[in-house]
Order: structure tokens, then sequence, then C-alpha cells
């Protein structure tokens, strides 16, 4: 077990996948005719996250004042092999977990949240917002504003505002404002409300509110996943994944992810890419939500209200209203366009997986290594067991992304999804 | 000398208005001219151009143009088309015949090498056999392996486009960029396009060995105030600026 809190393991740069990608990245298009969107991120993002969203640079200095912030919330994550896993699936490989749900805030989320409101701070606005699926996000959004000093307006995504009650009491703890999605606070919250009453909303409706609230209150758009700045600051978890491989003299044969934009998934496989095309790397969603066998590879919206510019992407309609689902962060319609444009030239394949496979896979996961992961990895993990299944004697090392953990989330085990 | 570059997009806003600028520009300032083909789908351009492509279609004549292709020509000033793909895919030959018929030196292809990467490299090689220039665009968001490969199969000048899009203003570090491209490209003509507005912008883009800019957006604003003497006007300065 890599578990040392030695500094050496932690990257002092982010990895940007752009200028190494097999294809030119289609770049974003503006979403209406008359005004441009792109230009309107001027007003919604920090300068600094749009100047990195645009960049060609492959590495970005983090910040010291970031670096801090990283060792604070626990980075470096740890890597562990699975042995028990390796002995209950009797496989002659090994397996290895990068374990994200170590951070403070209990997921991946935070490597984003912490630049991110890091570069609002420095540019003086009110505060920041953003919108939350299944909480992780604004969670980590809530402590890393706090962290700066900056107010955070939370759109939590309804259906998961009303299942997890306590990821409510955890952005409050950490300052932050929730509200559920779609909601009062916004032209496009009550337009949706006077439409749909029932409507359990959708990421893309917290984004737009999200949005909006910036425009309206010079606050700063915080962003979760999708856009290539948020991978490029996930890049700490595989870039540490590497270097702790690299400690021990291993070498990724496969590593498997779970997606919902794709952030933890980008960040933790991206910086395998340039290093050739020997490791094989599963991205993994839920069969609820089959993004990449069922959508199409096209320019889409990000967000239902069409404020944010259009993207190419795997997308199931900006207007998708997935299930009510057990894991709230894979509910996104679409994907990040540089995951997409890999996936499309076929570099990264795709697994689905079924709410039964996920459940089993936790709960074996628990049993034998002693962490309850959140749903959303439990797709990872799933995955990766349906691997070791398919190949018990091809001796691989295979590592995984645990995005996070999922002690907030043990009401999928009851009746109730 | 550094080039300067005006660009127009054909039958925007109309043909009179369009051709009296044309008319006044002051050619001798300029090096190359590149005329935007209409574009049923200009999907890569902000929106001042794309109103201008939605307005040119329906204006477009070649019977008023070709004249003017004709006069540029004779004033030796190169000539290039800025067309997408999408638009020309079905009748790629004939268009190209048609642009060497009007004495065109080369095209730009924005969509090309985004959107029909596979194709690329044929379509290029077709130019080249026809010795027509295609001129190579790249974006920040083009990976470095396919800047080098694409120059590689080229002999022209390079467009770089500073933007995701024309006439939009996403922060960027200049300096970078341009160290960029010249170690990926060493020793290449390299034009600079869009969101080039200030005296500043191009200064610092020839200090760092550019070898010119093509305008657009700007040109169409004073187009659409109708501001005949600021239109002269900024050719002119323009024309300073690079040469200082």
């Amino acid at each position: 077990m890599i578990t040392t809190m030695n500094k050496e393991i932690m990257p002092d740069k982010w990895y940007n996948v752009v200028p190494d990608l097999p294809e030119p990245l289609a770049p974003p298009r503006d979403s209406k005719n008359d005004i441009s969107s792109i230009n309107l991120l001027n007003k919604i993002l920090p300068k600094e996250v749009l100047k990195q969203e645009f960049t060609f640079r492959r590495y970005e200095k983090i910040p010291d004042e970031v670096m801090d912030q990283y060792e604070q919330i626990g980075r470096p994550t740890p890597l562990v092999r699975a042995r028990n896993l390796e002995k209950k699936l009797n496989y002659s490989g090994k397996i290895y977990y990068k374990y994200e749900g170590a951070t403070a805030t209990g997921s991946h989320k935070i490597n984003t949240a912490i630049p991110q409101a890091y570069y609002a701070m420095k540019e003086g606005v009110k505060g920041v917002t953003t919108e939350t699926g299944a909480g992780q996000w604004g969670s980590a959004t809530a402590l890393a504003a706090s962290l700066y000093g900056l107010p955070a307006q939370i759109f939590m995504v309804k259906i998961s505002f009303e299942q997890k009650p306590l990821r409510k009491t955890v952005m409050n703890l950490y300052n932050g404002n929730v509200v559920a999605s779609p909601s009062n606070l916004t032209a496009y919250g009550r337009k949706m409300l006077k439409e749909h009453p029932d409507t359990p909303g959708t990421l893309g409706i917290g984004i737009s509110e999200a949005v909006e609230y910036a425009l309206d209150n010079d606050y700063r758009y915080m962003v979760a996943s999708v856009m290539n700045v948020a991978l490029t600051h996930q890049s700490v978890i595989g870039q540490e994944a590497k270097k702790q491989l690299e400690l021990i003299g291993e070498h990724a044969d496969v590593l498997i992810g779970c997606v919902g934009g794709g952030s933890n998934f980008g960040g933790f496989t991206f910086p395998f890419i340039p290093d050739g095309d020997d490791t094989e790397i599963i991205a993994t969603t839920a069969n609820e939500v089959p993004k990449f066998s069922k959508g199409n590879y096209k320019y889409d919206l990000m967000d239902s209200a069409g404020i944010l510019p259009e993207v190419r992407m795997y997308s199931l309609g900006a207007d998708f209203v997935p299930p009510t689902i057990y894991a709230g962060g894979l509910r996104y319609h679409g994907a990040s366009p540089s995951l997409s444009l890999l996936i499309n030239k076929g570099r990264i394949k795709s697994d689905e997986v079924s709410e039964e496979q996920v459940k089993d896979a936790l709960k074996i996961f628990a049993n034998t290594q002693g962490i309850i992961a959140a749903p959303e990895s439990g797709h990872a993990i799933a995955s990766m067991i349906s691997y070791v299944k398919a190949h018990r004697n091809e001796k691989k090392t295979i590592v995984v992304n645990v995005s996070g953990h999922g002690y907030l989330d043990l009401s999928i085990f009851g009746e109730k999804k | 000398m550094r080039n300067l570059i005006p660009y127009f997009t054909l039958g925007y806003p109309d043909n009179e208005t369009l051709t009296h600028f044309l008319d006044i520009m002051p050619v001798d300032k300029i090096n190359y001219i590149e005329f935007g083909f209409p574009s049923n789908d200009p999907r890569y351009d902000g929106p001042v151009i794309r109103k201008t492509h939605n307005v040119g279609n329906s204006n477009f004549s070649d019977e008023v143009y070709s004249k003017y292709f004709e006069y540029f020509h004779k004033k030796h000033i190169k000539m290039y088309s800025l067309s997408y793909y999408s638009d020309i895919r079905n009748r790629f030959d004939s268009f190209i015949d048609y642009l060497q018929k009007r004495n065109f030196s080369g095209i730009i292809i924005p969509d090309l090498i985004i959107d029909y990467f596979s194709e690329g490299k044929k379509i290029i090689n077709k130019l080249t056999e026809k010795g027509f220039e295609y001129i190579p665009f790249f974006s920040p968001a083009t990976p470095d392996s396919i800047i080098k490969d694409i120059a590689s199969i080229t002999n022209s000048w390079i467009y770089y486009g500073l933007q995701p899009s024309t006439g939009i203003d996403i922060p960027y570090e200049l300096d970078y960029t341009t160290e960029r491209i010249n170690e990926l490209l060493p020793g290449r003509e390299i034009t600079y396009g869009f969101g080039i507005k200030t005296d500043e912008d191009i200064k610092n883009l020839m200090k760092n060995g550019g070898s010119g800019v093509a305008i657009g957006t700007y040109l169409v604003k004073m187009i659409d105030a109708n501001d005949e003497k600021g239109f002269v006007d900024y050719i002119n300065k323009m024309r300073g600026v690079l040469d200082e």
C-alpha cells in the first residue's frame, strides 16, 4: 500500500491532454446565432479558469497556494493493491485501486474545486455558484469556497436533494447555501417549475440555473466536469497513480473508471495517454444513461437552457431526463469533448453496467477491501470485476479509480433507490 | 514585408456596398486578400462573421465579383478563398476549378481537419496536384502532432487562429502561443487571425516572429457603419504598424 504523504508523489503541474489528442478537438460553438455564448464565458468563469480551458499548454503549473490546500485535504491519495479482492475473484493478475474517497470531502471533486475557488477569490468576485447531482461536487465547492472566504450558492438536483438530506447538511457545514433545482432563485428555474412541476431535476437544469445566477449576481460559475479545465485539474489523480506505480515497479495494463461528465475518468486516465497505446482504458457508464452506446457524437448543449456554448461530445440530448437512478453523478446527458473524441477514435473503450451489477460490486468491494465506495465508483468496480472474469488467466495489472466513498449513499442498499 | 490580409464575405452586406469598399480600399497597402464564400453553416465563426455568411448567401453573384477578382489579380494581390468543406464537399473539384479560373492562389478550409480529418490529407494532396495552395488552418486546440504532420505536406503560409472562433475575446498568452508555433514550425510563415483588434496585438505578434495578420470582424463593423474613412484609415494604420 502506497499511502505516504510524500510530497514527491504529488505533481506540481496539471496535465492537459489537448496537445496529445490524435485529432484536433472541435472547438466550442455558439449555441445562439445573434450572441456569442463563447464570449459570455468571460462573465461566467474566472479569467484564469477560462484561459486554462482554452490553453494548449501540455503542463500548467499548480499555484503554491493550491498545492498547500491539496495537502490539507489529503493529497496524495492512496493507491492500494486489492489483494483481498484478487483472492476473492481468484484472479492471477493484480488489482490496484486509487482511492479518491480519502480526500476531506470524500471524492475527487475537491481537486478542481480548490483551484477554481482560488482563481475566483484572486479575481475579487462576490461568490461562486454551481450545480450538484449526488452532492459530491456541491460539497467540494462549498468547502473550497469556504477555504477562500467566498459564499457558495449551490443548485442541487431536486431528486438528490430529497433523497440525500445529509448531503445538504454537509454543504451547510461547509458554509454552502443549497437549494433544490429547479428553484425559484432563477428565471429558468421558475420556468421549469411552471412547465414541469413534478420534474426530478437534471444536471442540465442545475447548470442553467447556476450560470444564470452567476451572471445576475457577479458570482463565478464553478465547472464540475465536461469542460476541459476540470479534467486538467483532475489530472493530479492520474499523475499520482503513475508515480505510485513507478515507485513499486508496476505498469498499468488496464485502467478503469466511471463516467458522469468525465472529470474523474479523464483526470485518472489522460496522464497515461502520451505513453502510447499499450494501456487498455475503459470508461464505464450506467445502463440507464447509455451515452456512448446510444448517444450521438455531435455538437450539443452542455446545459438545458443553452446559455453555455455547444461542444462536440457523445450526448443523449440536452433535454434527456434520465431515470432517478441510484448514482446521481452519472445522470449527465453528455461527456467531456476530449473523452468523447478518444472514445470515438477507439483509443478508449466503453462499458455499461446494471444497477444489480453495481450493488453486487459494492458489496464485494466492501467485504474484501473494507471500503464502501460511492455508487458512481461502483460502476468502475463492477466493470473491473467483469473484466477480471473475462481475462482471468491473463495476469494483467488492472488499476481502477474509486472516485469517492459512499457513506452518504447507503440508502441505495435499502428498498428505495 | 509583413502580410496584411483583409477578409470580406462576398455579398455582405450587399453587392453594391461591398464593391464600393473594395473600390476605396488602399490596395497598395495589402498583400493578400481573403474572400469568404458564403457558407450555409459557418460553424467556426463568431456572431459577426456568421451574420455576414447568412446575408452573403442570398447576394453572392459571380458576375459582380469576377471583375474584382480580375482587378486584384492584375494588381498582384494574391487571393485566397475561405470556404467550409461542408459546403463544397459535393462539388469540390468544380469549385476548385472555378477558383483557379478566377485566379485565386489558394484556399483556407477551417473545418477540414476538424470535421473531416480522415479526408484531410487526400484533399490536401489533390490541391497540391492541381497546383493550388492549401493554407493549413491551426488553432490552440490543434494537437502538436497534427500541426507538424499537416504542415509537412504543404509549402504555403500557415493561418493560425488565436481564438476558438472569429471576433471573440478569450484570454490567452500571446508569448506562449507564438513560442509554441515557432517551435513546432521553425522558419514557417505564420499569419495570425481571429480576434486581433489592437495595434498592440499586432506589434507583439510581429515582434515574436509573425509574418502577418488577417483582419475580418473589425472591418465588418466598419462596413456595417458605412464608415469609409475609418475603413481606409484603419488599413493604412495597420500597414504602418506592420512595417514598424
